[in-house]
């Protein structure tokens, strides 16, 4: 596992548009760090130029120390889990998962043993044998995490690998990685548009925005303490009042006193969650978020109240939404 | 990495190297003694050479035209019924390209000839024989046999066409008013002027340019055969060089207009993936409509075919329906005759030669345009497809130019001493644009990410290359390596015009031989020709199976 330490990364497409301007990251030897963006943010551009397929205009990167800008992508120890898996279906899952050790000419017993334990650890052990055309999408991309966990690497990438998977996939998948990164040690870079994914996961998330990291911390601290109205709103709703943002379940509602005076037009019923969409006397909405939540009804006014050690930066214009 | 790139450039210099010195040179020797103004005149002076032009364009347009209304008739009836045995009538319509038209004329006058099939059966109805070859029923006959040979072609790219078109373009003007009339004309005809044009144009330059069946039919006022007989004589008469100057310009010409177009086509060139066109299923008995249809053409496409089984299988087939007796000895009398043996294995020595080399150079070609995207890759892809263009006459012809005119050519291809580089190198030069189409193709549906992935697990470039893209695109090297050795095995132009010593003769030119032997020439020459039909049967199956309804795309620009 490897310290890595990107700066002033840069790289533009055509010489007109800059899809990374100027990216300065370190990751910490064993540390999982989320890049959170839109799409066409650059962060898949930030994956592969360190895995070595794209180059970069100017900027360096180094593992522990050593450039390896110079390095071509199969000396870069750099394994990627693809977005569509990029599992060869000429090859079977085992040789698949064996294909980065044989190019490392591991002894075959060494390879096998590598292979099985690895196929083990993402559950596929039973599969082996079997072609990759033959598995699910959740199988595949166990595969394709399984192949990059083989090598060892000094450096996990992992490009929005949960992105093709439905919904409760997705979340046994989330804690899954999870565990083997934690067990593994792993140094990894995971890319994802998804703000659960990112926060549940990771130990610290950088939002992207305009080829520039915006921000990067630790989940509660960009979730809670957003530097500015663009990170506020992509991690979460922003509720705007005159004195700045405030989450949803950051407001709270009263029959009695408040700060706030606003009448109540809809809710939406989440099972676990309920929603409730107030409006003020000046025709702005506010969205409240609560657990379990008492019968209310539609029409009535309440009270809103909040405290201001919570308050957010509000997103301005329309771009920063 | 700057060291993978470099020899990447060099294999690609390579290639346009060979292309350059096996294509576009002969080619040029041919322009620099043809392109006389004196002899150019001379030529459109004599009577004889015009009428060989006038001839062949007129054959070209007419089997265009019957070719366009088959092929057009069976993609709409394919696109729009599902039919039982649909796929298999698919297949079927591939038969008649299982034999060069060259071999089907044979069977083709066992057929309408004076004392052929047809002729009997209106003796047996009591009516009189009619002179079906004689007049300008040899020119139809040309036509029609040449049609049979080609619509496949087009027909595999019209279906590709329709294929493409999203079936909600229809539903939009449906929705909208239009007729199923003004839905055909309106929208799906100008969506399919890729496929048509494609189609069409190769269509055109392939029955223009065709020199065995006029040849078979002793129709000899085309250019085509005016050029073949005017080679005995070449050093008295250069006319020749002119009459292939100009048959090149009118090829090339078309060739750029069918380019300009698919450019400028709405529905590009075809390369899509299939949608589902939401074909019906007819009711009761109407379900076995569109099933006739297809039967019908494979029928009629094919009895030439059978007409030569039968020959192959009898001695005496003249003056009734059906063979007189059944025997196999015209099978022992073609493998006794001292041109045979040698020829085939003549021929699979230059084919296999031929096969290598077009698969080597496609496989160069297809990687430098597709995948490393090198400067100069662009003209490597145009000047591997021209041979579609290039009439195979003119490349014969070049070839022969060039080893009259230049010492080392004359070393490396001696045509009367040691033809085997020059037949393997002129076979291969021309069946370059069915490599490079069915491994494009291969490449493209292959998502680069692989091969990305294979980078990221530690595979160098070149170990990428021969771990996972080529064992992914092996089908379609394959296919494209088929259709190099089959079509190169029963060659025609190439053949009848640079073989000139008897041990050198290919199977085209034994079986030419053999056609003009009086007396059991014929029954041999049959039984040659099925084998030869069988072959290359063999070769289409094999590819049909290994690419299924994407054998198509192997015909493209």
């Amino acid at each position: 596992m490897a310290q890595v330490s990107i700066k002033n990364l840069t790289k533009s497409y055509d010489g007109k548009v800059k899809v990374l301007d100027g990216v300065d990251l370190e990751i910490a030897q064993g540390e999982v760090v989320f890049m959170l963006g839109t799409s066409g943010c650059g962060k898949s551009t930030l994956l592969r130029i360190l895995a070595g397929l794209i180059a970069p205009d100017s900027g360096t990167i180094s593992f522990d120390g050593q450039n390896i800008l110079t390095l071509p992508p199969e000396k870069r120890h750099a394994a990627m889990v693809f977005q569509n898996y990029a599992l060869w279906p000429n090859l079977n899952v085992f040789e698949n998962v064996a294909f980065g050790l044989r190019m490392e000419k591991y002894p075959r017993k060494e390879i096998e043993k590598r292979v099985m334990e690895s196929l083990d650890q993402v559950q596929m052990g039973a599969f082996a044998k079997k072609s990759v055309t033959q598995l699910s999408g959740g199988q595949q991309q166990r595969v394709a995490l399984a192949r990059a966990l083989a090598v060892n690497p000094a450096l996990l990438l992992l490009d929005e690998p949960l992105s093709n998977l439905d919904a409760n996939l997705r979340d046994s998948m989330r804690r899954e990685i999870k565990r083997i990164c934690t067990e593994r040690k792993l140094t990894a870079l995971y890319v994802t548009h998804d703000r659960r994914e990112a926060l549940s996961m990771a130990d610290r998330v950088g939002v992207m925005h305009k080829g520039k990291i915006s921000q990067i911390g630790t989940p509660d601290e960009i979730y809670n303490h957003p530097l500015d109205g663009f990170t506020a709103r992509f991690l979460g709703d922003v509720n705007r009042l005159p004195d700045g943002g405030i989450r949803p379940e950051r407001l709270k509602i009263s029959d009695s006193c408040g700060k706030l005076r606003a009448r109540l037009v809809e809710r939406s019923f989440f099972g676990d969650s309920c929603e409730w969409l107030f409006e003020t006397e000046k025709q702005e909405k506010l969205l409240v978020r609560e657990l379990a939540p008492p019968e209310r009804k539609i029409g009535n006014e309440y009270f809103l109240d909040y405290d201001p050690a919570f308050l957010i930066p509000v997103p301005e214009s329309a771009d920063e939404q | 990495m700057r060291s993978q790139q470099i020899l990447r450039y060099l294999l690609l210099a390579a290639v346009l190297l060979f292309l350059g010195a096996f294509l576009v040179f002969p080619i040029i020797t041919v322009i620099g003694t043809g392109c006389d103004l004196q002899l150019i005149r001379e030529l459109f002076r004599n009577r004889i050479y015009v009428e060989g032009l006038w001839n062949s364009f007129a054959i070209a347009v007419c089997t265009t035209a019957i070719v366009f209304i088959i092929s057009l008739g069976l993609a709409l009836i394919y696109d729009r019924f599902d039919f039982p045995g649909k796929s298999l009538c698919n297949t079927a319509l591939l038969l008649p390209m299982v034999l060069p038209p060259f071999v089907g004329a044979l069977g083709f006058q066992q057929l309408l000839g004076y004392h052929g099939v047809i002729n009997s059966i209106l003796v047996n109805m009591g009516l009189n024989p009619v002179d079906f070859l004689g007049g300008s029923g040899k020119f139809w006959s040309i036509c029609v046999i040449e049609a049979l040979h080609l619509f496949p072609i087009c027909y595999l790219n019209l279906v590709t066409a329709l294929g493409n078109i999203d079936p909600a373009m229809t539903e939009a003007a449906a929705n909208l008013g239009a007729s199923p009339w003004q839905r055909f004309f309106r929208i799906r005809l100008p969506l399919m002027r890729s496929g048509i044009l494609a189609g069409c144009s190769i269509t055109l330059i392939w029955s223009f340019t065709e020199l065995g069946t006029p040849l078979m039919f002793g129709f000899t006022r085309t250019t085509a055969v005016q050029i073949f007989n005017g080679l005995t004589e070449l050093e008295s008469n250069p006319i020749p060089y002119a009459l292939v100057v100009i048959m090149l310009v009118f090829s090339a010409l078309l060739y750029l207009i069918a380019k300009a177009a698919l450019k400028s086509s709405p529905a590009g060139s075809g390369a899509k993936g299939m949608v589902n066109s939401g074909a019906v299923m007819l009711k009761s008995w109407k379900k076995v409509l569109p099933l006739g249809a297809f039967g019908a053409i494979t029928l009629i496409s094919a009895l030439p075919h059978l007409a030569l089984i039968c020959c192959a299988f009898s001695t005496r087939y003249s003056g009734t329906v059906f063979p007189e007796n059944f025997t196999l000895e015209n099978f022992d009398l073609a493998l006794s005759n001292v041109l045979v043996l040698p020829s085939i294995a003549n021929s699979l020595k230059y084919s296999f030669l031929a096969m290598m080399i077009a698969c080597i150079t496609g496989l160069l070609v297809s990687l430098a345009s597709v995948r490393w995207h090198l400067r100069g890759s662009g003209l490597a892809d145009l000047l591997a497809m021209l041979p579609l263009a290039v009439p195979g006459v003119v490349v014969a012809f070049g070839f022969l130019g060039m080893s009259v005119k230049f010492t080392w050519a004359s070393l490396l291809f001696d045509p009367v001493n040691n033809p085997v580089w020059l037949l393997s190198i002129a076979y291969a030069v021309r069946r370059v644009p069915y490599v490079v189409r069915a491994v494009s193709s291969g490449l493209e549906q292959t998502p680069e990410e692989l091969e990305n992935a294979a980078r990221n697990f530690g595979a160098g470039p070149w170990r990428t290359l021969w771990r996972i893209t080529m064992p992914l695109i092996t089908a379609n090297l394959i296919v494209g390596g088929l259709f190099a050795f089959s079509f190169s095995m029963l060659e025609v132009s190439d053949s009848l015009i640079l073989a000139q010593k008897q041990e050198f003769f290919p199977i085209t030119r034994a079986l030419y031989e053999l056609a003009q032997i009086l007396g059991y020439g014929i029954g041999a020459a049959s039984a040659f020709g099925v084998w030869a039909m069988f072959f290359l049967g063999l070769t289409l199956c094999a590819g049909a199976l290994l690419l299924g309804r994407k054998i198509g795309a192997v015909f493209k620009f």
